[in-house]
């Protein structure tokens, strides 16, 4: 086993279901679904387009479907996950893009059964979707400011003063 | 040489196209078009139709067989037509 460390290459491409029990190295693409007991690695030219399943996980490249490790996910920078991740450890390094629903902790990686009560894990997934979304939103609530340069916070200040000023004339009437 | 390989104890099931060398010490069953050359170990098994510039089988293959180049290694396993276009 050791001799042959399983590679799918830069130029070769795979259309159909990948399975095993040892480590997978993707270079090239897998139009499938990949479910290995061993390792499997992503390359940075890798990519996936259905479901991965392994003990750890690391990606470098893309994969379009569900990412479940027994042991861990590292998506590294240049990785591009749409789909959930789930397992036991993720990490998700600068320069990663992820879309979809994270989980991590025990039971994640084996069951797959999401309590989704984690919301805070899709805009920290996702930072470079957030920003835009952001930004055309103070556009739109304030005109004055869509000339000025970034300024997050003071759109948010100018909603707290209309609404105590509401709730002083109520106290008034 | 970046190389794709097929390692014992996995598993293909569909359609592999390639470029490059391929070697196959797993299972395969579908489909294997490669540019260079195909290699079939011991121990491998392939049903699948297979086409390469050359195929080495050294394990069990079971399929069509279309590359310039054929060798089978005593042992193997092969039951299949082959065009090695004459």
């Amino acid at each position: 086993m050791a001799a042959h460390p399983s590679v799918i290459g830069r130029t070769t491409r795979v259309r159909g279901r990948v399975t095993g029990e040892v480590d997978l190295d993707v270079q090239g693409f897998v139009d499938g679904e990949i479910a290995v007991g061993g390792d499997v690695t992503i390359d940075a030219h890798g990519m996936v387009g259905g479901g991965v399943r392994g003990r750890r996980l690391v990606v470098r490249g893309a994969v379009k479907g569900d990412l479940h490790g027994e042991e861990a996910i590292a998506l590294e920078d240049g990785a591009r996950v749409v789909g959930d991740v789930r397992a036991p450890r993720v990490a998700i390094a600068p320069g990663a893009l992820v879309r979809g629903f994270v989980e991590t902790g025990e039971g994640s990686g084996a069951s797959g059964k999401a309590s989704r009560a984690q919301p805070a894990a899709r805009p920290a997934a996702a930072p470079p979707k957030v920003a835009p979304a952001a930004a055309k939103a103070h556009a739109g609530n304030s005109a004055a400011a869509a000339a000025g340069p970034r300024r997050p916070p003071p759109p948010v200040v100018p909603a707290l003063k209309k609404a105590k000023g509401q709730i002083a004339k109520k106290k008034e009437r | 040489m970046a190389s794709t390989v097929i390692g014992a104890g996995i598993t293909v099931e569909g359609e592999i196209t390639t470029d490059e060398d391929v070697v196959v010490a797993g299972t395969v069953r579908g489909k294997l078009t490669a540019k260079e050359g195909v290699t079939i170990e011991h121990g491998a098994t392939v049903e699948a139709d297979v086409a390469g510039a050359s195929l080495v089988v050294g394990g069990s293959l079971t399929g069509n067989v279309k590359a310039a180049r054929v060798t089978i290694a005593d042992g193997a396993q092969f039951k299949g037509n082959v065009d090695m276009d004459v």
